[in-house]
């Protein structure tokens, strides 16, 4: 298994007056499948694009097993061990879905042999059921098969912690279990995933741990079921029984 | 079309499309190795095929830099103009690197060795440019490189005491050949050269994982540094290899191989915009559609330069004549937007991707891709039943 420690200390992000990000720490440091919820705006997205290096943070730190990885182009993040997905799907539309399997293959071992990634690839594609579409372009698949696509490729660079933002957004229910087994078992391959989701049902049947965020702060942080009892949780997001 | 069908069916079950691409290569390749040694061409039409080739390097490196990586720049002139300058200004005042103490007088440098520093010039000004686009993309790179490109068109111009200004300057020749017919048969062949080792260099980084690479930036460069694409690298390096091999390309067709001297109306946006247009008329995502568009599109512009037109229903010029020559002039250049404009609408990949397709097969593969394709719901009930 792979060295596992991911470490947010203080992390803050501004953009001009917003403060879209405040102060989050946390760590992950065991392969644990961590949910990350809140409501729209609350900042898992720009959290997300912090730890992959699509922004750099305003102050605070990140370290991924022992390197300093805030500031640090998205390429040397996910060199490092963290790789990610979009909310909205960004598969490369003019190259095949073998292609697209096979530039982060490639990224990541320069020395493999095609032959050698190409059978890999092949291999991440039948498991999450899209392998007939393995000389498609891209574009042409439809929006939750590119999930599972964005899914394959993260395969490939074989990261020791996933972030997937979204993964069951606009999926049919169907599919929705296709990308259930991969998180599952991904996991039990020693990675930590996070997710972010509005799906609740999915977030608690899946999550060991539950992360939420708040106008950007971290205000729970713990097992599901704490999680879900927590009085600020619930006043700032899950909401409160009719009958209470 | 049931004679296509029947050919195209007669092709897949015999020889193959691929070899039969191959096979159509060679023959293009041997057709122009005997160009010149036909003696009923004159030199002119091998200078028109020489101005062919050279427009074929331009603009099939561009199609790797724009069609491919993404980058559409409008420098791509600039480029092969500082490598021209540069070996022309080398060859004629030497070069001294004073922090060095080195100092290379003209006397002691070779043609060869002057279009060697000019493509290295070009180089690492692509170096200094691709580093300072990294952060611009789409319609801000296309501006910066016209900027650019109008800079150092300017700069060329303003400085005549060194530039010699509208005038141009002259490179030394690359070739000493007293004898005009056969010196131009040695350009022919030069050039010629030179575009298939250019083309073959393309295809080389075009296929290789940077090749890969490149596309996926073109597609989305946030996704592909996600994925560990080192964005920054490879955008540099398609910036200098393509500048380099532009710049080689035109320190050698200025050493009085194609033309004797480079000036700066060369460096034009027109003449920038017709390297463009020719790899959207040949398919900028092909390096091979992109040349032969370029080679194809330089060959009908001399062509049409004049055309004979055949009055009908017995009608007659002023001067009783049936028939009258049209100059052209920059009436072709029309005629050319026209087909650019058909392009654009309607084989948004150029002219020439069906006929690339079909040779590589590629279209098979996609009418199979296609026919399977399948919706989420589609898709959720295969996983379905192949679970039952």
């Amino acid at each position: 298994m792979s060295e596992l420690h991911l470490e947010l200390n203080k992390v803050s992000k501004r953009f001009g007056g917003l403060q879209a990000v405040d102060h989050v720490s946390f760590s992950v440091t065991k392969p644990e499948l961590i949910g990350m919820i809140g409501p729209n705006g609350a900042g898992k997205t720009t959290l997300t694009n912090l730890m992959s290096g699509m922004l750099k943070p305003s102050s605070g730190t990140i370290y991924l097993n022992g390197r300093r990885i805030d500031g640090y182009p998205p390429y040397d993040v996910t060199r490092a061990g963290l790789g990610r997905t979009f909310q909205i799907t960004r598969a490369l539309g003019r190259m095949t879905v073998m292609e697209n399997m096979m530039v982060p293959g490639l990224a990541h071992n320069p020395r493999a042999s095609r032959a050698e990634l190409e059978a890999r690839a092949h291999e991440i594609l039948t498991l999450l059921t899209i392998d007939h579409l393995t000389n498609e372009l891209s574009r042409a698949l439809s929006g939750g098969q590119r999930k599972l696509l964005e899914l394959g490729r993260l395969l490939m660079l074989d990261p020791a912690v996933i972030i997937l933002d979204e993964p069951f957004a606009g999926v049919h229910p169907r599919l929705q279990d296709t990308i259930t087994n991969y998180i599952n078992r991904v996991h039990e391959n020693g990675k930590a995933i996070m997710f972010i989701s509005h799906n609740m049902g999915a977030v608690f049947e899946l999550s060991q741990r539950l992360i939420v965020l708040h106008h950007g702060a971290v205000i729970a942080d713990g097992a599901p079921q704490t999680v879900r009892n927590d009085p600020a949780v619930i006043d700032a997001y899950l909401g409160h029984d009719e009958e209470d | 079309m049931v004679i296509f069908r029947r050919f195209e069916s007669a092709i897949d079950q015999g020889i193959g499309r691929r070899k039969l691409g191959y096979l159509v290569i060679a023959l293009i390749i041997a057709f122009f190795l005997w160009f010149p040694n036909d003696t009923s061409q004159s030199n002119y039409a091998k200078t028109v095929f020489i101005s062919g080739f050279f427009y074929a390097i331009m603009s099939s490196s561009w199609a790797l830099l724009a069609g491919i990586a993404g980058q559409f720049s409008f420098g791509h002139m600039a480029f092969m103009g500082i490598g021209a300058y540069v070996a022309g200004l080398i060859a004629r005042d030497g070069i001294t690197f004073a922090l060095l103490g080195v100092n290379i007088s003209p006397e002691s440098i070779s043609a060869i060795g002057s279009i060697i520093i000019g493509t290295a010039a070009a180089g690492a000004v692509g170096l200094v440019i691709g580093w300072l686009l990294l952060r611009l993309r789409a319609a801000y790179l296309a501006l910066f490189t016209i900027a650019f490109s109008e800079l150092f068109r300017i700069m060329m111009l303003t400085e005549y005491d060194y530039t010699g200004g509208s005038n141009g300057l002259s490179l030394r020749p690359l070739l000493q050949i007293a004898d005009v017919d056969a010196a131009r048969q040695v350009e022919y062949y030069l050039m010629f050269a030179l575009l298939i080792v250019c083309l073959l260099a393309l295809y080389w980084v075009a296929n290789s994982p940077i090749g890969l690479f490149l596309r996926a930036m073109r597609e989305d460069e946030d996704a592909a540094s996600a994925l560990g694409v080192n964005v920054v690298r490879y955008k540099i390096l398609v910036f200098v290899f393509t500048s380099m091999i532009v710049g080689f390309a035109g320190a050698i067709f200025y050493s009085d191989v194609g033309s004797e001297r480079i000036i700066p109306e060369q460096l034009e946006i027109l003449q920038m915009s017709l390297i463009i247009a020719y790899a959207v008329i040949g398919g900028m995502e092909s390096l091979i559609g992109a040349a032969a568009g370029a080679f194809i599109s330089r060959y009908l512009l001399e062509a049409v330069r004049q055309v004979v037109i055949t009055l009908p229903f017995g009608l007659t010029t002023h001067d009783g004549s049936d028939a009258f020559v049209w100059d052209t002039g920059y009436w072709r250049y029309a005629l050319f937007g026209v087909v650019m404009v058909f392009t654009l609408r309607y084989m948004r990949n150029g002219l020439l991707y069906p006929i690339i397709t079909w040779f590589s097969g590629r279209d098979i593969a996609m009418k199979e891709t296609v026919s399977r394709r399948e919706s989420d719901d589609e898709h959720a009930a295969r996983i379905e039943a192949d679970d039952e």
